[in-house]
């Protein structure tokens, strides 16, 4: 061979002999590292499982000064802290991630949110607020501190800067919060109107339906407000259009409704709004209204001819008492009543279960020995109550 | 272990200094800006440890971008915790 190309050859055999003896110097000092991490973290679980805790912090803490990688493993045990109620270690933890002089700028907000949360968990709540106003004005970790500025707002009926937060909130992150702003200002209308501002309560009103055109607590308050201020007619109006903008609130609109319908001395209308409601919505409490009116003008038999009926296609316990009230009190035909009771009743118990699991709350109609949801032996126990077996 | 490390280490020494010591003559060398004559064993020698020093710094650059990438991916929940 050329001994020429020999010595072109050293060139390569330099430089791949450089290359492995700096990985394998690298190799060595990662693990001698290595093992005083690992050493470090096994004498804090160590003090951890002692339940030394306090012993624990310290050898953690000391960890994160040697080791920026430990930072996010310390925010995790903060949380952890906090979580089991431990909330003055969960803040020694955060806090002293917050004094570390090198600490990045996403860090440092992270811990700053994570010590704000552990203020609110301790009830400091002016604490907390003030750490999570500063984030808002920092612009860092903005959506998850004005959360958290929304809460401590409510939880202070601060509803004023509340809806301000909110508003904050939905030009940050995109999230609607026109439910919430809605609620804030029915919040602020109810006040008021306790207070005898009827006008301001009436403009907290229309900012609530600003936030949420046709909100049904809005229409609820308004329909309350007029019923308060002897205003039968105002109150129909805006109860009947709670019922438009909600048909699940007719447990709750249903009885000032009807007081309203009466004071109005409206029953015929009543009636009719009735009777739309019974098609539209699947509940009982429009029934038993209407019945009781039918009751009231027609005599016991038409309203338990028409409970009766009602009460086949939807049966429930309260259609069942009121049907045994107006049984009793117009008498009639006790055999045909009492079959219906029976139908109704054997109706009611249908898809009951007779066994409920005392581990997971899995319930069944007939008995097994394992429960077939968590598994478990014998755990399948007689349901006792009025529906038990 | 480390005796024959430093024998062997010396060996290569001894092995280079006779190697300039033979190839004492110089080379004339062009580089573009400079036009040196340089004695021939030295630049040699020179040019394997310049060789040796880049195959160093290509893996000592090598850990350090593997690092980086690894704190990335465990930040952003991608890695192993």
């Amino acid at each position: 061979m050329n001994p020429l190309l020999l010595l072109f050859l050293l060139l390569p055999v330099a430089f791949l002999s450089g290359w492995w003896s700096a990985r394998r110097a690298g190799v060595q000092r990662s693990a001698v590292r290595r093992d005083d991490l690992s050493s470090s973290y096994f004498r804090g679980l160590n003090y951890l499982l002692n339940e030394q805790p306090d012993k624990a912090i310290e050898e953690f803490l000391k960890l994160a000064e040697a080791n920026r990688d430990t930072l996010e493993t310390h925010l995790a045990l903060g949380n952890l802290f906090r979580r089991r109620g431990e909330v003055d270690r969960a803040i020694r933890v955060h806090q002293h991630l917050i004094a570390r002089p090198n600490l990045g700028e996403d860090l440092k907000t992270m811990a700053l949110l994570e010590l704000g949360e552990d203020y609110m968990r301790a009830g400091l709540l002016d604490r907390a607020e003030t750490l999570f106003a500063d984030l808002v004005a920092m612009n860092a970790q903005a959506p998850s501190a004005l959360r958290h500025l929304i809460a401590i707002c409510q939880h202070e009926r601060d509803w004023h800067k509340a809806i301000l937060y909110a508003r904050r909130l939905e030009e940050t992150s995109g999230e609607p919060q026109s439910l919430q702003i809605a609620h804030f200002y029915c919040e602020l209308a109810e006040r008021a109107h306790a207070h005898g501002a009827l006008q301001e309560a009436e403009e907290h009103l229309g900012q609530a339906f600003a936030a949420r055109p046709g909100f049904v607590r809005a229409w609820m308050l308004r329909g309350r407000f007029a019923a308060m201020a002897s205003d039968p007619a105002a109150a129909i109006s805006a109860y009947e259009q709670a019922l438009e903008a909600d048909l699940d609130y007719v447990p709750e609109i249903l009885p000032a409704l009807l007081d309203a319908y009466a004071r109005a001395q409206q029953m015929a209308r009543a009636e009719q709004v009735l009777g739309s409601i019974v098609a539209r919505y699947e509940g009982v409490s429009p029934v038993l209204a209407l019945a009781r009116i039918y009751a009231r003008r027609d005599g016991h038999t038409r309203a338990v001819g028409f409970l009766s009926g009602q009460l086949r296609q939807r049966p429930s316990v309260r259609g069942l008492v009121q049907l045994m009230d107006t049984t009793l009190e117009g008498a009639g035909d006790v055999e045909a009543n009492l079959r219906l009771l029976r139908d109704l009743t054997a109706a009611l118990l249908e898809g009951q279960a007779l066994y409920r699991c005392t581990h997971c709350g899995f319930g069944a109609r007939a008995h097994h020995w394992q429960c077939p949801s968590c598994k478990n032996w014998s755990s399948l126990r007689p349901v006792h109550g009025a529906t038990g077996a | 272990m480390r005796f024959l490390i430093a024998a062997v280490l010396l060996l290569f020494a001894l092995l280079g200094a006779a190697f300039a010591a033979l190839n004492g003559g110089s080379v004339h060398y062009d580089f573009l800006l400079a036009q040196p004559d340089l004695p021939k064993g030295v630049t040699l020698l020179a040019v394997l440890v310049l060789g040796w020093l880049l195959g160093g710094l290509s893996a000592w650059l090598g850990r350090g971008l593997s690092r980086v990438g690894g704190r990335n991916r465990r930040r952003d929940g991608n890695g192993p915790a």
